[in-house]
């Protein structure tokens, strides 16, 4: 059967969006394949479409809950009943339960800790997989944003001999992060796809200040002025609460979201921007992963973010739909030091070297660290991680170039902000890529103008949400019987 | 604000007898030997488990805001006093009720459950049969699907008998609008998200603090009026199954109320227990305090009950004393009853 019958029957749709057929083609033959498919580009089809045509399970290797969490939604809500998440979450009821019929499942999705318990590992030994892929892989490299060193023993369990084709899934990667995923997955001479990662549509905008207050006051003033739906990303939570208040004040439809919100506010805040309930969300870099909205206007940085890889990530969520879309990023002299220090915040530092190597000398468990509050969480996974494989003196001179490789990252990224010539070819240069569709207003040094670019804002018919609650009632339970 | 007020409640129970920690642990419910016999010590029985996500940093600001304001003045080792200001201002009535210890959490897994089933039906009468559940849990999701199956939802009927329910138990307990309103918005529909507590929060001019007790208050409110009629609510009622905890008696008056039940007057339970008279009543009022069910009318008129009610808070008192001056003709046992029953309202 063609693929694209079988993308008919299974989702619908008729056409292949841009690298999604080549990319199952090499599956299909057996090879294993590298696909950096912008967010929004349909990467999950990639792995979901084989699937169903094989009829083996699919084992799927996700670093974050909530982005797993969002594809199994994601796949009930296609009606597909055969779906697991083996994660941290199950009790251990629900895991043995999970082990013992794992081969009647046909999506597999697993936390990269899950995968390495014995008997999970051994369950998964006995089992034939019709495809085996890590999402988001460039948390493998520690060149990556998103370094996870669990992701580092993913290469343990996938088998050399004998295995199906791998698939590594991500969003942007440069050459380096790309070649740790090849090495570190023990890929055999993989197939790799690169989609262009600019987003013609996406004009950047800078906007220099001289005062770090004054930002407060030009984005407060924008959004008043312009329509959304947008972001407004910013650094802190305790800035997402009271940005969103003040923008609430203005009578703006807006909210913070941010990793310390409960589950169920982070939902609410979801679906009402998608339903458009709300017009910006102002957030922590918490916000984007599963948000599957494509008309989303502006992006706005309140500061420069850490890497290039964020920025990339960040600004990528507007503009889905193709239409025109804009991202402003403010800075600020001296922005880039509150960069640096947050780029550094999850490294470990060499005290913390050397507190693991103490307790480890005097026989105690150094993940008392932890519970001591003496080192993050992501740190103390990454020391633990080399600590079994390096001396405290190796591990503190890869700390050192850890540390160097992200100011890098900031530097890289200031260069974008302080460059006089075109943004755009900075940032995609970035990549090892080179801009091909290069339009109108394409930057703030190319010149822009947003007058053709956004929409004004326009007043929202005064509504008051909370009307009174018996008429909301009916609204849930009766307006549609 | 409420939590203030809260604070000041429970602080001036404890009556230096117990450091801050005490009342953080408390509000969090924690489950160890000291908070649950803090909360029949000094009677805290409301506040139990009223803020299960409190940190501790959101704690202490509001401490510090009560030091600020000179209400408590705190010691090195942990323990506080009350200013004469602070035991004045917290002898305010409060104005929203609480009754965590029946409840302890599980009102918010019935939240769920009633959550999950109206997004669910929401949905069928809208048409649309997938959405993204509102509620993960494994259990809420497997209860609230055989609670569809079971009244046979694909009637379409379910929508109008739930709707007439809530509204009708909604409308009978004397909270707030706004608690009511608070606990609707909380819920979800077909293209109808629930609101944030930050939005709640900036709608209704408060603390996000305060939205959340209010929700509390409305949903042990709303619990003890469902539970207290299986009859008028059945389809609420089956949601609110194993919710509430009425193990609470201590054996000696779960030893009276059997015999009560079986339909002895306190005389007769007198004297085949051979405790005085008083000891009973004690063990009849601990009944009162404990079960919404409790019907008090054989002891106590309902024009008695609500003069006592009407004096406690027109006074601002629970001291049986005064309210004895203010009423000379009910007795101590009767006062104790009245303040007893009241607590559920």
């Amino acid at each position: 059967m063609q693929l694209e019958s079988y993308l008919h029957q299974y989702f619908g749709y008729e056409t292949f969006r841009p690298g999604q057929k080549e990319v199952l083609e090499q599956l299909i033959a057996g090879q294993d394949v590298i696909a950096l498919l912008p967010t929004g580009m349909g990467k999950s089809l990639c792995y979901q479409l084989p699937g169903y045509i094989f009829d083996k399970p699919v084992l799927i290797i996700s670093p974050l809950l909530s982005l797993m969490q969002d594809q199994v939604d994601q796949l009930k809500q296609m009606g597909e009943k055969r779906v697991i998440a083996l994660n941290s979450f199950l009790t251990p009821a629900q895991k043995n339960y999970a082990l013992h019929f794992l081969h009647e499942y046909r999506f597999i999705f697993i936390s990269p800790e899950m995968l390495l318990q014995p008997q999970v590992k051994a369950r998964l030994a006995s089992l034939e997989l019709s495809l085996i892929v890590a999402d988001e892989a460039h948390c493998i490299s520690q060149w990556g944003y998103d370094f996870r060193p669990d992701y580092l023993r993913i290469g343990e369990v996938i088998q050399v001999t004998n295995r199906p084709p791998v698939l590594a899934l991500s969003a942007t990667a440069t050459t380096k992060v790309l070649h740790d995923i090849d090495h570190y997955l023990e890929m055999e001479s993989p197939f790799i796809y690169v989609h262009s990662v600019d987003r013609p549509n996406i004009h950047l905008v800078k906007k220099p200040f001289a005062l770090k207050e004054d930002k407060l006051t030009w984005i407060l003033e924008h959004v008043e002025k312009t329509a959304g739906p947008g972001i407004i990303y910013t650094q802190s939570r305790a800035k997402t609460e009271s940005i969103s208040a003040q923008l609430l004040q203005r009578g703006i439809a807006a909210a913070a979201y941010h990793a310390g919100k409960e589950m169920q506010d982070r939902q609410f805040i979801q679906h009402q921007f998608l339903s458009g309930h709300l017009d910006w969300i102002v957030a922590t870099n918490a916000f984007g992963m599963g948000i599957h909205k494509n008309n989303v206007r502006q992006i706005i940085h309140e500061s420069m973010p850490s890497t290039v890889a964020n920025y990339m990530q960040e600004i990528g969520r507007a503009g889905r739909d193709g239409e025109d879309a804009v991202a402003f990023l403010l800075f600020c002299e001296g922005d880039e030091q509150y960069a640096k220090f947050i780029v550094l915040e999850d490294l470990p530092k060499e005290f913390h070297v050397v507190r693991y190597a103490q307790y480890r000398a005097n026989g105690e468990q150094p993940n008392v660290m932890l519970s001591n509050g003496e080192i993050s969480e992501v740190a103390f996974r990454v020391v633990h991680y080399w600590m079994e494989r390096e001396t405290v003196d190796q591990l503190k001179e890869r700390l050192g170039n850890m540390q160097t490789a992200k100011y890098e990252e900031v530097m890289a990224m200031l260069k974008i902000v302080e460059t006089t010539s075109c943004m755009r070819e900075l940032l995609i240069d970035y990549f090892g890529q080179q801009v091909e569709d290069k339009r109108e207003n394409c930057c703030s040094n190319c010149g822009v103008d947003l007058s053709v670019l956004l929409q004004e804002r326009v007043e929202p018919k005064n509504q008051n949400p909370m009307t009174d609650w018996k008429g909301r009632l009916q609204q849930i339970l009766l307006r549609n019987l | 604000m409420l939590i203030q007020q809260i604070l000041l409640k429970i602080f001036t129970a404890f009556q230096n007898e117990r450091t801050l920690s005490a009342a953080f642990h408390l509000l969090k419910g924690k489950r160890s030997g000291q908070t649950i016999q803090d909360v029949g010590l000094f009677q805290l029985h409301p506040f139990f488990g009223l803020l299960p996500k409190l940190t501790r940093g959101q704690f202490d600001e509001q401490v510090d805001l009560l030091f600020a304001k000179n209400y408590i003045l705190i010691e090195e080792n942990g323990y506080y006093h009350m200013t004469e200001i602070g035991i004045k201002q917290a002898s305010e009535a409060l104005l929203f009720h609480f009754d965590g210890w029946h409840y302890r959490g599980n009102e918010h897994v019935f939240f769920a459950r009633v959550s999950l089933a109206l997004q669910s039906l929401s949905h069928q009468a809208a048409g649309v049969k997938s959405f993204i559940a509102v509620e993960k849990d494994e259990d809420v999701q497997s209860k609230v699907r055989e609670f569809l199956v079971r009244n046979q939802f694909q009637q379409q009927t379910l929508q109008m008998k739930i709707y007439l329910e809530m509204e009708q138990s909604l409308e009978k307990i004397q909270v707030n609008e706004q608690v009511k309103t608070i606990i609707v918005y909380r819920l979800s529909g077909f293209q109808e998200p629930g609101l944030t507590w930050q939005q709640m929060a900036f709608g209704f001019h408060m603390q996000e603090m305060d939205i959340r007790l209010m929700y509390g208050s409305g949903l042990h409110q709303w619990l003890n009026e469902i539970l207290g009629d299986a009859q008028k609510y059945p389809y609420l009622y089956q949601l609110a199954q194993g919710i509430r905890v009425d193990l609470m008696l201590t054996s000696s008056a779960n030893e009276t109320a059997k015999l009560y039940k079986k339909g002895h007057s306190l005389e007769q339970i007198s004297s085949i227990r051979r405790l005085k008279l008083n000891t009973i009543e004690d063990h009849i009022v601990e009944l009162a305090m404990n079960d919404v069910k409790f019907d008090s009318k054989p002891f106590l008129t309902l024009e008695d009950q609500q003069l006592i009610i009407n004096a406690s808070e027109d006074y601002q008192t629970k001291k049986l004393k005064i309210l004895k001056e203010i009423i000379p003709h009910v007795s101590y046992f009767q006062l104790r009853l009245a303040l007893a029953k009241g607590a559920h309202y």
